[in-house]
């Protein structure tokens, strides 16, 4: 099972159109790879799930230094001054990817529910899935630091 | 023009409360969820209720049934702010008592005229 292509349009536009309106900042899209395993620099990582007609999660990944910059883009204030405003930041980044995604795919399908967004932050960690999922990544560039929008989706 | 601004994120509390006052609506108040909202709108007089629908303790359903249900702001013009924008969400909110809708992720425009719209007499 892969991930289908009508998901990762929607999943693309809703990006593009998160970092447009929210963020200030226009993102890139790059090539979409099957599976990407974590490199050392991606340091958060904003998830929110989803259930319902699908399972699976939304997750967003930069390095600690563009997560600032993209946070202090959003509340309007110099990235340098940005501190605990971050993860919140993040998490609402993450929330509204995976919302806008929602409402996009309602049109076509049953409306999912979502949760909260949660934020890991650090330097040595890796996530594993169970072998039932299947996994894109979604690569942008925005101001020429790459992002990443990842989608898992669950057989069940 | 006095808002009260309510949302579990401080950085979309932020995000809206700067694009109210770039467009002249300069005294805005905050909460984080439908029940601090309950208390302040207790404690405060505003104009108009912006608020986001899903929130812990109380949601923003929950939260538009208590300003309907109460004598004192039951007239109060709400406007929504949310990613939550399939049909049955929509008619969900409506139902709820809200006067007007914006989804996540919104523009300066967008929220300029819903504001507008939802100040205009019905
Ligand atoms: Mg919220």
């Amino acid at each position: 099972m892969s991930i289908p292509e009508q998901l990762l349009t929607q999943l693309i536009s809703a990006t593009e159109e998160v970092f447009e309106r929210m963020v200030f900042v226009p993102v890139t899209v790059g090539t979409v790879d099957g599976h990407v395993s974590a490199g050392p620099h991606r340091h958060v990582v904003a998830t929110v799930a989803f259930a319902g007609h699908r399972n699976g999660f939304v997750s967003f990944h930069s390095s600690i230094d563009t997560a600032n910059e993209i946070a202090g883009a959003m509340l309007g204030i110099p990235h340098d001054s940005v501190n605990g405003e971050m993860p919140d930041a993040m998490g609402e980044l993450a929330n509204m990817i995976a919302g806008s995604l929602r409402t996009r795919m309602a049109a076509f399908e049953p409306a999912w529910t979502i949760t909260c967004p949660s934020v890991t932050i650090g330097s040595d960690f890796s996530t594993r899935y169970p072998s039932e999922v299947s996994e894109a990544r979604v690569p942008f560039t925005m101001n020429g630091r790459t992002v990443e929008v990842e989608i898992i989706l669950s057989k069940r | 023009m006095r808002i009260l601004v309510v949302d579990d994120s401080s950085t979309m509390r932020r995000i809206i409360i700067n694009t109210l006052n770039k467009l002249g609506y300069k005294e805005c108040h905050e909460a984080a969820n439908g029940r601090e909202g309950v208390e302040r709108l207790a404690t405060i007089q505003v104009d108009m209720v912006i608020t986001d629908w899903n929130m812990p303790e109380m949601s923003g359903i929950e939260f538009i049934k208590a300003v309907r249900g109460n004598e004192a702001t039951k007239h109060l013009p709400v406007l929504m702010v949310t990613t939550n924008a399939a049909q049955d969400d929509i008619v969900q909110a409506l139902h709820a008592g809200v006067n007007n809708y914006v989804v996540k992720p919104f523009t300066p425009d967008t929220i300029k005229d819903k504001i507008e719209a939802a100040l205009k007499p019905a």
